[in-house]
């Protein structure tokens, strides 16, 4: 990712001009598209999707996306953050995230309770963890405000959201001592692999599908990496040596999706949370995997961009990934609709295919919209 | 194909042998009990139920004198589970009188709230347990997420077995993958998968079968689900709990009782109650089964245990 120009993820809700394309904007948006297709389970297109072509998946890129974004808005002349307003300004970032969060999930258990009267279908009310809710609502609406309670496919803005409020003091840190955050991220990581620590849920008892204590060594990878000082410097010398190895990461991941091969967890020495593939706890295999993707990809997107055929769609995915929190909250509930028609209509490669396209259609008019809106 | 031809006559008869020995006993249940009017029309499997609380106490602690189901819940034990052998359960309440699940799967699988966690089916589960082996110390895990389909659920169950090290799974499984349409091939592998690699790992599996409701008595995917986890239980060889048929029972023959909440929505507290006295009833009389055949070395000895009766 040697580009250079400001990801937007991140930019205030201000005026914005109409901006070009970037590298950061396009695989956020690829990220976010398979994040929509990947939350409609049994859908055709589920298995196109880049997460059966290796071990790690969009998760992992839109968090190292997130940490990268972070970096260059903490370091913008523009924003010129000294330690209060950063703390304001990612608190409040923090905050519309959570508003997100709370928002999408309201709707989604509407959309549950709704679909359950209309096609008086119990069943749907269990759907991706609301259970809980509509069985229990007293202590379920507690967990939903404090987080503790996470719809099935809504639990990544809680783990942003953890992420988010702790940004400032990874800024801070990276502010005053430069040298230890990556190595303190990467203890925490480890500790939590050997401890195999994590969150509660509550009332459901159960443990974060994100867990932040592992996730926050993405987050704080990509924030090192994003500018050429330090070990972002060091990568972007070897580039070339560090694409031989990410291809040869990329292969390997691609040949234990061929071969249909992981880890066996019962048979892995301890700890064992080191060796498997595991989702919850960013284990070893996923990270490495993520890394491989990006110094493979780092830089493809501008020489993609070179070509006119690819221009289209490089912009398509960079208006996308510009608006990404709009994005992500229609795309959550858009893949909720899609669960929803899915369940409700005669199951064809047609109707998947409309699902998708009515899906695609939406994140695209929400994000056109956004920026409409912001030009007003 | 031929080969499936073959699979299919084998099933066809050992269908048919099970038909005639479970039809006497499951007759003499159903009369027993003043439900022989209602007409069985699952497959029939053989049947545990009469002999269950006649039985001495055993060597390994199990009481089956003690009564698994109240009368709201009650049905006969054919229509609930399948015997079939848990030898790590026998074996770890033999030698340490412990025993830890692992509850994990969709929907009910919630425990709700402090003064409401009694109500969630593996609490209720945990104190069956205890009151049946009153010297064994029952431990239940409780990693339930509403809704998750089983290539989701597959994935945690593993590395959550693998962290909990429990001597039994019960796995609640198949509803949200059938409301979802998810390829019924693609469900049956994660099963196959999933549950082969508990049983390398001498881990019993117990599997939960899909919830029934009158809107989806008919429905293609919803019957081909259950097919599929019916098949892999069988393939298999573990238990499978038949919460459809157990529930579709109830509301057939005491419609009158509210198994469902008054909006037919969710399952009541007593729809919870029954469900863990389903469960329980099921893995009592399985090690109970296999207890029987070691008191009683006289008996020859038969595949299906239970089906000698």
């Amino acid at each position: 990712m040697t580009h250079d120009a400001t990801p937007h993820g991140l930019a205030k809700d201000a005026i914005l001009p109409r901006r070009a394309a970037n590298e950061i904007d396009f695989w956020r948006g690829f990220a976010l598209v398979s994040i929509f297709i990947n939350h409609i389970p049994g859908i055709f297109f589920e298995a196109w999707t880049y997460r059966n072509l290796g071990v790690s998946d969009s998760a992992e890129l839109f968090v190292f996306l997130a940490g990268f974004s972070l970096r260059f808005l903490s370091e913008s002349r523009a924003e010129n953050l000294t330690t209060v307003r950063l703390f304001m300004r990612l608190e409040a970032r923090a905050f519309t995230l959570y508003a997100a969060q709370i928002l999408i999930t309201v709707v989604a258990l509407a959309m549950l309770a709704a679909g359950a009267l209309y096609f008086e279908t119990p069943l749907l009310l269990q759907w991706n963890n609301a259970q809980a809710f509509f069985q229990e609502p007293v202590p379920t609406i507690i967990g939903i405000a404090a987080l503790t309670h996470q719809l099935g496919y809504f639990d990544i803005l809680p783990l942003y959201i953890v992420l988010m409020i702790c940004a400032p003091f990874i800024v801070l840190l990276h502010r005053r001592l430069p040298s230890l955050l990556l190595p303190l991220s990467f203890a925490l990581w480890v500790a939590t692999l050997v401890s195999e620590v994590n969150l509660p849920t509550w009332p459901v008892e159960g443990r974060w599908y994100f867990n932040p204590l592992a996730w926050q060594f993405d987050f704080v990878s990509g924030f090192v990496v994003a500018r050429a000082t330090g070990l972002g410097s060091v990568a972007r010398r070897h580039l070339t040596a560090l694409r031989v190895i990410g291809a040869m990461i990329v292969a390997a991941g691609l040949a234990t999706r061929l071969f249909d091969w992981s880890p066996n967890a019962f048979t892995v020495p301890e700890p064992h949370l080191v060796f498997v593939f595991n989702k919850t706890f960013l284990t070893p295999a996923r990270y490495l995997h993520l890394l491989g993707l990006v110094a493979f990809f780092a830089g493809a997107f501008d020489r993609l961009m070179r070509f006119d055929v690819f221009r289209p769609v490089g912009a398509f995915f960079a208006l996308l990934g510009r608006n990404s929190l709009h994005v992500f909250c229609a795309g959550s509930l858009l893949s909720l609709s899609g669960q929803m028609a899915r369940f409700a209509l005669e199951i064809s490669i047609a109707t998947d295919l409309m699902v998708i396209g009515v899906g695609i259609a939406c994140l695209t008019l929400v994000a056109w919209l956004n920026e409409w809106r912001s030009r007003l | 194909m031929a080969l499936s031809i073959v699979k299919l006559r084998l099933d066809m008869s050992s269908a048919l042998k099970a038909a005639a020995l479970a039809g006497s006993t499951a007759f003499a249940c159903l009369s027993s009990i003043g439900l022989a009017q209602v007409p069985v029309k699952e497959p029939p499997v053989p049947a545990i139920g009469p002999n269950l609380t006649v039985a001495p106490i055993s060597a390994s602690g199990v009481n089956p004198a003690v009564p698994v189901m109240s009368v709201q819940c009650s049905l006969p034990t054919k229509e609930i589970a399948e015997p079939s052998p848990l030898s790590n359960v026998t074996a770890k309440i033999e030698k340490d009188r412990r025993l830890k699940i692992l509850a994990i799967g969709s929907s009910s699988t919630v425990g709700v709230g402090a003064s409401d966690r009694s109500k969630a089916y593996p609490s209720q589960l945990e104190g069956i347990l205890e009151k049946v082996w009153k010297d064994v110390d029952v431990t239940i895990v409780n990693r339930g997420v509403s809704g998750e389909v089983a290539a989701v659920t597959a994935e945690r169950l593993l590395s959550e077995a693998a962290l909990v090290r429990p001597d039994l799974v019960l796995w609640q499984v198949g509803t949200n993958d059938a409301v979802s349409h998810v390829r019924v091939e693609d469900f049956e592998e994660t099963l196959t998968n999933t549950v082969h690699l508990l049983k390398q790992h001498n881990i019993d599996v117990v599997l939960v079968g899909l919830q029934y409701t009158p809107k989806f008595a008919r429905d293609e995917n919803y019957i081909e689900i259950r097919k599929a986890v019916n098949r892999v239980s069988e393939a298999e060889h573990i238990l499978y709990v038949r919460r459809y048929q157990a529930m579709e029972f109830i509301a057939r023959t005491r419609a009158n009782l509210q198994m469902m909440a008054d909006d037919n929505f969710h399952l009541n507290d007593l729809g919870y109650q029954c469900m863990a006295e389903h469960i329980a009833q099921a893995l009592v009389a399985n090690l109970f089964v296999r207890r029987r055949d070691q008191i009683a070395p006289q008996r020859p000895p038969t595949p299906q245990p239970a089906a000698a009766q």
